[in-house]
């Protein structure tokens, strides 16, 4: 049976019911919305964030290059990750459980080495005397607010994304969730790595020493 | 596969592609960063290579390139004129703006 037909609640009632909306089935539309909603909560953040940014005459820019190749690398291995979701769910849709389950795996690992390079950025950052309200070259006391906040945020829907990747290749692994769960994971985990792509050049390369 | 999605997906190799091509674009900026532009070009610069990042992995990563065309415009449009009125009504932020002398 169909996923558009599990939605509607059966082949046999598919005829008498009209198609979910947009075409796509309803888990796959809920997913976009909270998607959207939460594109605009970040581009609330990140627009209060420029704003301080060009606003203040003492802001500083405190990322030596170090700071920038952990951000590379960081940046690097979002992205392969969302290349490994991508292999995730072309696996799920062509039937391929084990494979699919291999390669979500990965990408929960890749996803706990990204909050990991994330934390000892911010331990470095906290044994230099940063806090949320504090700055210890002298600067503005906003960098620490914005930066710890925005990619706080950050770090709390890759930390949300590797638990739903674990819990979703578990379920689909023993046959409790379809591939329609695979792929509507995969467009939260695809969503955060696009966030990252704004969160990168704002919050460190805006902020690298030049 | 649901009966209602798009048989034209491409394949794996098809987003390796597409995986390289954010990675260059992703080293792109770094390389500008070190350019010595003021605070308002690279900012700008930074945010256009962003936005083509953005749109390449919301068309082909996250596959709305080949999903129903009304999805599309149901939601981008709408969320990009969102966030295009939050930033230029918000009075407050532009207060912020004025503290410092044009241009900086």
């Amino acid at each position: 049976m169909s996923e558009s037909e599990v939605a509607l609640g059966g082949a046999g009632h598919a005829a008498v019911m009209e198609e979910p909306a947009y075409a796509v089935p309803p888990k796959k539309l809920t997913i976009w919305l909270f998607i959207i909603s939460d594109a605009v909560s970040f581009g609330t953040v990140l627009f209060a964030y420029g704003y301080l940014r060009v606003g203040s005459t003492n802001w500083g820019t405190p990322f030596k290059f170090s700071s920038i190749l952990n951000g590379m690398i960081m940046t690097f291995v979002l992205l392969t990750s969302s290349l490994t979701m991508l292999g995730a769910v072309l696996a799920a849709k062509a039937g391929r459980k084990s494979s699919s389950v291999k390669w979500m795996g990965l990408t929960a690992l890749l996803g706990v080495i990204f909050a990991a390079l994330h934390l000892r950025e911010w331990s470095h950052m906290i044994a230099e005397g940063w806090r949320l309200f504090q700055n210890p070259t002298g600067g503005s006391v906003e960098f620490g607010a914005a930066f710890f906040s925005i990619t706080g945020l950050h770090l709390l829907h890759v930390t949300c994304g590797v638990i739903a990747i674990i819990v979703v290749a578990t379920g689909f692994n023993r046959g409790r969730l379809t591939e329609g769960h695979v792929e509507t994971t995969g467009l939260y985990w695809h969503f955060v790595d696009l966030v990252w792509m704004f969160v990168f050049p704002l919050m460190y390369l805006m902020n690298a020493a030049r | 596969m649901t009966v209602m999605e798009s048989d034209r997906e491409p394949g794996m190799k098809f987003y390796v592609g597409v995986w390289i091509g954010l990675l260059i674009i992703a080293g792109v900026e770094v390389l500008l960063t070190y350019q010595g532009f003021s605070t308002g070009t690279l900012l700008a610069v930074l945010l256009i290579l962003a936005v083509c990042e953005a749109g390449i992995a919301l068309m082909y990563f996250m596959h709305l390139k080949y999903e129903r065309s009304t999805l599309f415009w149901s939601l981008i449009p709408v969320t990009i004129f969102v966030l295009l009125l939050m930033d230029h009504f918000w009075a407050d932020a532009l207060r912020l703006t004025r503290f410092r002398v044009w241009p900086f």
